[in-house]
C-alpha cells in the first residue's frame, strides 16, 4: 500500500518537473517576475484550464475511491498522465518559437522545486492524504515554480548583485571606454546594428548582441565580452516598465544616447504613451546630467516635443534637424540619399530599402560622426551595410530583374511601407506577389483590405497566392480601377513563380511580401 | 584592463638571435600600464616556451638554464578567444589559461616571417600585428618580391633566378647564363633570407661557384642581379596599411658593402642587465639618420617607400632598403623586411614617435585589421546541410545567389 503511494507520487513528481518546463519558459521570457508571468497567465488562461484540473481532480478522486479494492490503479494513472505530460512538454518545445534556454539559474530552479517534490513523495510514506493532492495540485499549476521561485530567491538576487558589480567594475577599469546607450519603442535594435558598423571603421566596438537590453543581459556582455582594446560599448536598453532604463544607465553609464522612437509598444505595463516617453528618456536625463549628448529620431512627433534643452541633437528626415536625410530614391542598386551632418554632406548609396532604415542609418550616422568618425569612411561603410534575411531585402531575381524579398515581414505596418518602396522604383514594371497577411485576428481583413488598396495604386501586376487568402485583398483591388487583367489568383507559390518566369525582364521589380517558403530563390 | 599581448619570438630561422634581441628589446619598451606582456619563446626545434625569466636578454647567454626555467606553451582556441595554455608544474594541478588579445610576432626570417606564424596566427582567429601571411610571403621571397614590384611599375634591378637541381646539374651553362644576362659584377644571394646571411659580391667568373655554393646552403633557389658600383644604402621605415601610410626619416648604413657577423651587426651594443636595455640591437649598427641626402631625393625615396608598402599590401611597420647609384643619380628597391630588426624603432624615434608610441600604433592597426575582417568576412551562420530542400531537383549549383 505505501509502496504503491510512494510510486504513484513518484511519477506525479516526474510529472511535475515536466510541467515545469513550460511554466519556467513563461518565467524566463518574462524575465523572472512573478508578477509579469502571472499577466502571462491571466491572458493564457482558458476554460481548458478548467477541464485540465477538473479532470487531474476526477482522476485522483476516482483512484481514491479504487485504492481499498485496486490499488495499482493509482500509479497506473500517474504514469498515464506522466506519459501524456513528456508528449505535450515536447510538442510545446518543438513548437515554440522562443525556447527554454537551460541557464544556470534554470537549472538551480529545476534542482529546488526537485528537492521540493523529492520532499512531497517522503511525505507520502507519512501523510499521504496531504502529500498526494498537493504533488497532484503541483503540475496542474505552478505551485512548484513558485515555491522554488522564492526558495533561490536570495541567492539569485545575491549572484546578480555579485554579477552587477563586476560589471561595473569592468567598466570603471576601462578608462578610454566610450558608453553609447540605445533605446526606443522600435528601431533600437537595426539602429544599433548599423551603429556598429559604422563606428567599426575607426573604433573596436562591443555591442549586446541580439535583444540583450535586460539589466542581466547587459551586465552578461559587460562580463564576457568587452575586451581591454574596446573602445566604444554600444547597449541596447529595453524597458517594460518605467524605471528599467535607469536601472540599466547605473549599471554602464552611457555618456551619449540615441532615441528612436516613442510608440505604443508595451502599453499594459507603461499605461499611457506619456509614461513610455519618460521612461525612454530616462537615458537622456542620465546622459545629459553628465554632459553628454543624446541623439533623437526628430521624426518622432513625441520625441521632438521633449527633446529641448543642452545635449539634445536630432536626426530624422525633416531638413531643419542637424542631421538628416533627403533626396531620397530607390534602385536596383538600393535606397540613396543625401546625408547631411551638419556643415557637411554627403551622398550615401545602401543597399537597405525602406524609410524606417533610411532614418536607423541617418540617427546612427549623426552618432557615429559625432564620436569622430569622418564622413568619407560613413559613406563607405554605409554603402557595406548588409540587410537581415527577407527583410527588404534587395536581391537579382529571374533574368536580370529586381526582387525585394519582404517574405518575413507580419506587420501591417511593414507590408504598407515595402509596397511603398516598390513604388518607388521608377520606371519599372512592379509586380507584388503575396498570400497576405495571416494570424491578425480581428485586425486581419481590414489590414489585407489596406494592403490590397495600397498595392493597386502602385504596382503593374498583382499576384495574390492561395484563392481563400487573396479574398480581402482581391475584394479592396475590385474597389480600385486597377485592371482585372493584371490581376494574378493561383493556388501554390510555385504557380507564381512559373509565370514571373515568363514575364520578368531586367525592367521588372518584384516585391516578395509575407510567409512565403524560404527556399524559394536561395 | 589590460591587453594581453602575446610576443612572439626566436623561431626555427638563422635569425633566431636577432629575433630575440629586437623582441626583448621591444618587452622592454611596451607600456606595462595598458599592455600584459606574455612572453612566448619559439625554441630553434619550434616549441613554445613561456616565462618572465625570457625578459631579460642577460639569461638568454646560458640557454639550457633559461629554458629549464620556462615552461612549454600552446595555443588554444575556446568559443571566440584564443588563449595561451601553459603546461602545469605539478602532476595533480590543471594547466594555466591566459586569453590573448593581440599577438605581436617579433620574428625573422624563414618559418616564421615569411608567413607561417602568420599563417598560425590567422587561423587561431588572433588578432595580430604586421603584415598579413600574403605580404609577408611576398616580403620573404626576394624573386616574387622582384616581380610584384615590377608588376607595380616600381625600381627594381633586373634578375635571374635559378634553382639548385638545375644549377648542379649543369653548372657551366648555368654560369654562363649569370654571366651572360647579369654580367659582373654581379650580388648572388638566397631567394628568402634576410640580414645579409648567404649574400656574395661577385668580381669574376672563378668566385662565381663559390657564391653560388654558399647561396644554395641556405635556399634551393638562388637569385643575381647586378651590383651597383657607385653605391648607397638607403633605408626607410613605412607605418601604417594599404589604406593609409606613413614614411619615416631616411637612414644610411655606414660600411655597407661589408657583410657583418650577428655579433657585429646585432650584439654590438651595452651589456647593461635590465630588461630591454640589454642590447641597442639595429640601433647599435653605424648608421647616420637622417641620411644625408638632397630634400628631392629623400621624398623621392619616402614616396617610393610608402608605394612599396602598399603593393605587397604591408601592414604594421616594415623598413625597405634602397640601392641608390649615385652615378646615375638612380634609385632601386631593393627588399623588404616585413618585422624588421627593432622594429625600425631608431627611424621612427628621429620621426618624432617614441618606442611605446610606436608599439600603441600597431596594436591599433592591428585591431583595426581584425575589425575589417569581422565587418566583411561573415560565415554563414545557418547550417545549409540543414535545408533539405536545396538537394532536390536544383541540385547545390541549382540556387541562385543575388
Amino acid at each position: 500500500m505505501e509502496l504503491t503511494l510512494f510510486l504513484t507520487a513518484l511519477l506525479c513528481a516526474v510529472s511535475a518537473c515536466f510541467a515545469l518546463t513550460r511554466q519556467l519558459q513563461m518565467l524566463q521570457q518574462n524575465s523572472y517576475y512573478p508578477r509579469r508571468y502571472f499577466g502571462w497567465l491571466r491572458k493564457a488562461f482558458s476554460p481548458l484550464c478548467v477541464v485540465s484540473f477538473l479532470w487531474h481532480a476526477g482522476l485522483a478522486a476516482l483512484c481514491a475511491f479504487l485504492l481499498p479494492a485496486a490499488p495499482f490503479v493509482a500509479p497506473l494513472a500517474a504514469a498515464f498522465l506522466l506519459a501524456v505530460r513528456v508528449v505535450r512538454a515536447r510538442k510545446l518545445q518543438r513548437r515554440s518559437i522562443k525556447k527554454l534556454v537551460f541557464t544556470a539559474r534554470v537549472k538551480r530552479l529545476y534542482a529546488a522545486a526537485a528537492l521540493l517534490l523529492a520532499a512531497l513523495c517522503v511525505g507520502t510514506l507519512f501523510c499521504w492524504q496531504l502529500s498526494i493532492p498537493l504533488l497532484l495540485c503541483s503540475f496542474a499549476t505552478p505551485l512548484p515554480l513558485l515555491a522554488a521561485w522564492a526558495l533561490t530567491l536570495p541567492f539569485e538576487r545575491a549572484v546578480a548583485r555579485h554579477y552587477r558589480n563586476d560589471a561595473r567594475r569592468i567598466l570603471r577599469e576601462s578608462p578610454g571606454l566610450r558608453v553609447v546607450g540605445i533605446t526606443g519603442s522600435y528601431g533600437k535594435t537595426g539602429t544599433k546594428f548599423i551603429l556598429a558598423r559604422l563606428l567599426q571603421e575607426r573604433f573596436n566596438v562591443v555591442a549586446t548582441p541580439e535583444s540583450y537590453n535586460t539589466p542581466m543581459g547587459v551586465v552578461r556582455t559587460v562580463r564576457e565580452r568587452l575586451r581591454p582594446q574596446t573602445q566604444i560599448f554600444l547597449c541596447e536598453m529595453g524597458a517594460k516598465k518605467p524605471g528599467d532604463i535607469r536601472e540599466i544607465c547605473e549599471i554602464v553609464d552611457p555618456f551619449f544616447g540615441v532615441i528612436t522612437a516613442v510608440g505604443p509598444q508595451h502599453l499594459e505595463t507603461f499605461g499611457t504613451l506619456s509614461r513610455v516617453a519618460e521612461t525612454k528618456f530616462e537615458l537622456a536625463d542620465w546622459c545629459r546630467a553628465r554632459g553628454g549628448s543624446v541623439f533623437c529620431n526628430g521624426d518622432n512627433a513625441e520625441i521632438r516635443s521633449r527633446a529641448t534643452g543642452d545635449g539634445f541633437r536630432l536626426y530624422g528626415t525633416d531638413a531643419q534637424l542637424e542631421s538628416h536625410a533627403q533626396n531620397i530614391r530607390y534602385s536596383a542598386q538600393g535606397a540613396a540619399f543625401d546625408l547631411v551632418l551638419g556643415d557637411e554632406t554627403v551622398a550615401v548609396q545602401t543597399r537597405l530599402l525602406g524609410m524606417h532604415n533610411v532614418l536607423n542609418i541617418t540617427g546612427a550616422a549623426a552618432v557615429a560622426y559625432a564620436l569622430g568618425v569622418p564622413i568619407t569612411d560613413l559613406q563607405y561603410a554605409i554603402s557595406q551595410l548588409t540587410p537581415t534575411p527577407h527583410r527588404l531585402e534587395l536581391k537579382r531575381f529571374l533574368s536580370g530583374s529586381t526582387l525585394i524579398d519582404d517574405a518575413y515581414n507580419a506587420n501591417p505596418e511593414g507590408c504598407l511601407e515595402a509596397v511603398r518602396v516598390l513604388g518607388a522604383f521608377a520606371g519599372k514594371r512592379k509586380i507584388l506577389v503575396t498570400p497576405g497577411l495571416v494570424e491578425l485576428g480581428a485586425q486581419e481583413y481590414e489590414a489585407n483590405y489596406q494592403l490590397g488598396l495600397a498595392a493597386a495604386g502602385v504596382c503593374d501586376e498583382i499576384v495574390l497566392v492561395g484563392r481563400h487568402r487573396a479574398v480581402p485583398l482581391a475584394d479592396a483591388i475590385a474597389t480600385t480601377d486597377f485592371p482585372a487583367a493584371s490581376l494574378h489568383i493561383v493556388d501554390r507559390f510555385a504557380d507564381a513563380l512559373a509565370w514571373l518566369q515568363t514575364v520578368a525582364d531586367a525592367d521588372t521589380a518584384v516585391l516578395f511580401e509575407n510567409d512565403l517558403p524560404d527556399n524559394y530563390a536561395g | 584592463m589590460q591587453t594581453n599581448l602575446a610576443v612572439f619570438f626566436g623561431g626555427r630561422s638563422v635569425e633566431h638571435e636577432v629575433s630575440v634581441i629586437s623582441a626583448v628589446q621591444a618587452m622592454g619598451q611596451i607600456n606595462r600600464d595598458a599592455y600584459r606582456v606574455l612572453p612566448i619563446y619559439i625554441k630553434k626545434s619550434g616549441e613554445l616556451v613561456t616565462g618572465d625569466v625570457l625578459f631579460d636578454i642577460e639569461n638568454y647567454r646560458d640557454l639550457p638554464a633559461l629554458l629549464r626555467q620556462t615552461r612549454p606553451a600552446s595555443l588554444v582556441r575556446r568559443g571566440d578567444r584564443t588563449f595561451l595554455r601553459v603546461a602545469s608544474r605539478g602532476r595533480f594541478s590543471k594547466d594555466e589559461e591566459t586569453p590573448i588579445d593581440l599577438a605581436f610576432p617579433i620574428v625573422h626570417g624563414t618559418n616564421c616571417e615569411d608567413g607561417t606564424l602568420q599563417g598560425y596566427l590567422e587561423f587561431l582567429g588572433l588578432p595580430y600585428i604586421g603584415c598579413d601571411v600574403a605580404a609577408s610571403a611576398v616580403g620573404m621571397d626576394k624573386a616574387v618580391f622582384k616581380a610584384v614590384m615590377q608588376q607595380a611599375g616600381l625600381p627594381v634591378l633586373p634578375c635571374v633566378t635559378l634553382r639548385a637541381r638545375a644549377y648542379f646539374a649543369d653548372r657551366e651553362a648555368a654560369q654562363k647564363r649569370l654571366a651572360d644576362e647579369v654580367g659582373f659584377p654581379m650580388v648572388v644571394k638566397p631567394v628568402n633570407l634576410g640580414s645579409s646571411v648567404g649574400i656574395t659580391k661577385v668580381s669574376d667568373p672563378q668566385a662565381l661557384d663559390d657564391a653560388a655554393s654558399l647561396a644554395f646552403s641556405f635556399s634551393d633557389r638562388i637569385l643575381a642581379e647586378p651590383a651597383v658600383s657607385a653605391l648607397r644604402e638607403i633605408n626607410c621605415a613605412v607605418l601604417g596599411d594599404a589604406d593609409g601610410c606613413e614614411a619615416s626619416v631616411c637612414e644610411e648604413p655606414l660600411n655597407a658593402d661589408e657583410i657583418l657577423s650577428y655579433e657585429n651587426k646585432y650584439l654590438g651594443g651595452g651589456k647593461s642587465g635590465k630588461a630591454g636595455q640589454g642590447s641597442k640591437g639595429m640601433a647599435s649598427l653605424d648608421r647616420k639618420i637622417p641620411a644625408d641626402l638632397p630634400k628631392q631625393t629623400s621624398e623621392e625615396i619616402r614616396a617610393l617607400a610608402c608605394a612599396v608598402f602598399r603593393a605587397i599590401g604591408a601592414s604594421g611597420v616594415a623598413r625597405i632598403d634602397f640601392l641608390l647609384d649615385t652615378r646615375e643619380n638612380r634609385v632601386y628597391v631593393n627588399e623588404i623586411n616585413t618585422i624588421p630588426g627593432s622594429l625600425a624603432f631608431y627611424l621612427w624615434e628621429a620621426s618624432g614617435l617614441s618606442y611605446p608610441a610606436l608599439i600603441d600604433r600597431l596594436a591599433d592597426l592591428a585591431f583595426r585589421r581584425q575589425r575589417v575582417r569581422e565587418t566583411t568576412l561573415f560565415a554563414i551562420e545557418t547550417n545549409l546541410l540543414s535545408n533539405a530542400s536545396g538537394f532536390g531537383a536544383k541540385g547545390a549549383k541549382g540556387s541562385k545567389r543575388a
